[in-house]
């Protein structure tokens, strides 16, 4: 178990040390509460705007910065001998591919939890920017909530520069902590438990698709080099929209449509099982590798 | 009682291509013994298998034909492996570690208490002269320090059994002589120590036990201060016993 987690530990910091994610985890949480705020005119159904840029927010920068993730933190490891190094150590083959893609996963759920915040702040704000609407006339946001919102996306920044320079903590992955951490004390401007309600059905089971693609990204590194990964994801998730292969890669048809009264218990049960299916998959291919 | 920690009988390895056309014939008929406590040279010219036995020895990689045993073990076998430090040819470390957590991370992968493992990293650091760098990334550092970095993190279990994939390439003569000596420190307290080296002259130093392998094959070796007995020259007494080695293979051929 300790070496599991240091295992998971040292990727997630990686992940998190990446240049990149420092920059999506803000831009994403940012992205929920703006972009609905510049399209209020469509407030039919309050709220449904939010969660779906949530939504999206969620697939597109999750996967952006999960998969290349994934694929790196076991390709590279792989290309470099640094995971030689390790498995040297008498650290088994399957115990060392599944720590690397917890490690990952554990980030990607953190950026999920960041963006569920937001979205389920901003998707309150915006019911309240109806009733603006409805007792004044006007279309304005709601402040406090954007308030909130936003600055907190943007203190991740500042509050990392400032753990930086004067504590010589890592900039990228305190970016990605604070933009997270941030987003939660707006959870408490919800006057009901109704906007998270809503959202965590459509949330969760994307999530697990999530989920899938990266132990997939993951599996899949430990033959291909990043860019064959990438291009068999982006097929996994094509498939998905088009015509689901089940057995293989998630639904991807539902999410969109998802609207409170979806379940995400089987969505969610398929991404645990095919999860389990390509981490097996990831270990046989590593079981049998020569790791020259 | 003497005890066989590594054992190759008739070890080939031959590397393939994707269509499994043979490649390189990299070990074509190894046979080697490391007993406990030996510091064992593996010597030979670029390209001539060392790097190879040692991955078939740590069980990265299978040998196509023959048998590799560690500590009466198939290498592939985890038990095999946990009583081990390995200093990899190229010693690719996490860039976004500190050399501190870098050599916690790979006291943490040998199964090691926390408590411990902090004590010995920070001796570790000090010895190998890295106490004020131990904060800063290693992904910044010159090649020699991150050779440094690497091999605290080989030591930091105390293993009993140490392999060295060229310890001193990248460093400078003075981190040469260090690094010498802290294997010699290491060997007389007993840990066994597999290591390969272009620079004789550090071997013929270190080493009691050599085998010279070219092209694959073994073509001398023995106990070190019995070549030095026999050697015209004391000093490069293993560098013309090498070199003579060499020159009666390419006459056999
Ligand atoms: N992964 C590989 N694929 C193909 N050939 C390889 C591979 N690794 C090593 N070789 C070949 O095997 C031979 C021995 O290599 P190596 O063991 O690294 O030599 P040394 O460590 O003694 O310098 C070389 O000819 C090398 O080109
Ligand atoms: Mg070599």
């Amino acid at each position: 178990m300790g070496r599991f987690l240091a295992i998971t530990r040292t990727a997630a910091i990686e992940t998190m040390s990446q240049p990149l994610s420092a920059i999506l985890f803000p831009v994403a949480m940012l992205a929920v509460h703006l972009l609905p705020a510049l399209q209020y005119h469509r407030f039919g159904a309050p709220g449904r705007l939010a969660r779906e840029t949530g939504l999206s927010a969620l697939f597109v920068f999750g996967l952006l910065f999960a998969v290349p993730a994934a694929a790196r933190a076991i390709g590279r490891e792989l290309e470099t001998g640094t995971a030689a190094a390790a498995l040297a150590l008498g650290v088994s083959r399957p115990l060392y591919l599944s720590a690397r893609i917890a490690g990952v996963l554990s980030v990607f759920a953190l950026f999920f939890v960041g963006v569920f915040s937001a979205t389920a702040l901003s998707s309150f704000s915006c019911a309240k920017a109806a009733e603006i609407f409805t007792a004044e006339g006007v279309t304005r946001v709601w402040g406090p909530a954007f308030a909130v919102g936003v600055s907190g996306a943007l203190m991740a920044f500042a509050g990392a520069a400032f753990l930086n320079r004067f504590m010589n903590r890592r900039f990228c992955m305190w970016t990605c902590l604070l933009a997270t951490g941030l987003q939660l004390p707006g959870l408490a401007l919800l006057e009901s438990a109704e906007p998270v309600a809503a959202a965590l059905p459509a949330f969760g089971a994307l999530a697990a698709a999530g989920g899938v693609y990266v132990v997939m990204a993951g599996a899949l590194a430990t033959r291909l080099k990043d860019n064959g990964v990438a291009a068999c994801v982006v097929a996994a998730v094509a498939a998905g929209f088009l015509s689901p292969v089940r057995c293989l890669v998630p639904d991807m048809r539902a999410f969109w449509l998802a609207e409170g009264d979806m379940s995400a218990t089987m969505p969610i049960a398929a991404g645990l099982c095919l999860m389990a299916l390509w981490l097996l998959v990831g270990c046989v291919s590593l079981e049998r590798k020569e790791l020259e | 009682m003497v005890e066989t920690v590594i054992e190759l009988k008739g070890v080939e390895k031959t590397f393939r291509d994707f269509w499994m056309r043979p490649l390189a014939q990299a070990v074509r008929g190894l046979d080697l013994e490391v007993r406990r406590g030996d510091v064992f040279g593996l010597i030979g010219p670029n390209g001539s298998g060392k790097s190879t036995t040692i991955k078939m020895v740590l069980g990265l990689i299978r040998p196509t034909r023959g048998t590799v045993r560690l500590f009466g073990l198939d290498p592939r076998a985890k038990a095999a492996r946990t009583r081990l430090g390995y200093l990899p040819e190229l010693s690719h470390l996490h860039p976004f570690l500190t050399a501190e957590e870098t050599v916690l991370y790979y006291a943490g992968l040998s199964g090691m208490k926390r408590a411990a493992a902090r004590a010995r990293t920070a001796e570790l650091l000090e010895e190998l002269k890295l106490s004020h760098v131990r904060r800063r990334t290693v992904g910044g550092f010159s090649k020699g320090m991150a050779r440094r970095v690497a091999i605290a993190a080989a030591l930091v279990a105390s293993p009993e059994l140490l392999i060295l994939d060229e310890p001193t390439s990248g460093l400078d003569p003075i981190g040469t002589r260090e690094v010498k000596e802290l294997v010699g420190r290491l060997a007389a307290g007993g840990m066994t120590v597999l290591l390969t080296s272009h620079q004789l002259f550090d071997v013929q130093d270190i080493c009691n036990r050599v085998a010279v392998v070219s092209a694959g094959r073994q073509v001398g070796g023995g106990v070190v201060a019995d070549i030095v007995a026999a050697a015209r020259d004391k000093r490069h007494a293993l560098e013309e016993y090498f070199e003579e080695r060499l020159n009666a293979q390419k006459d056999e051929q």
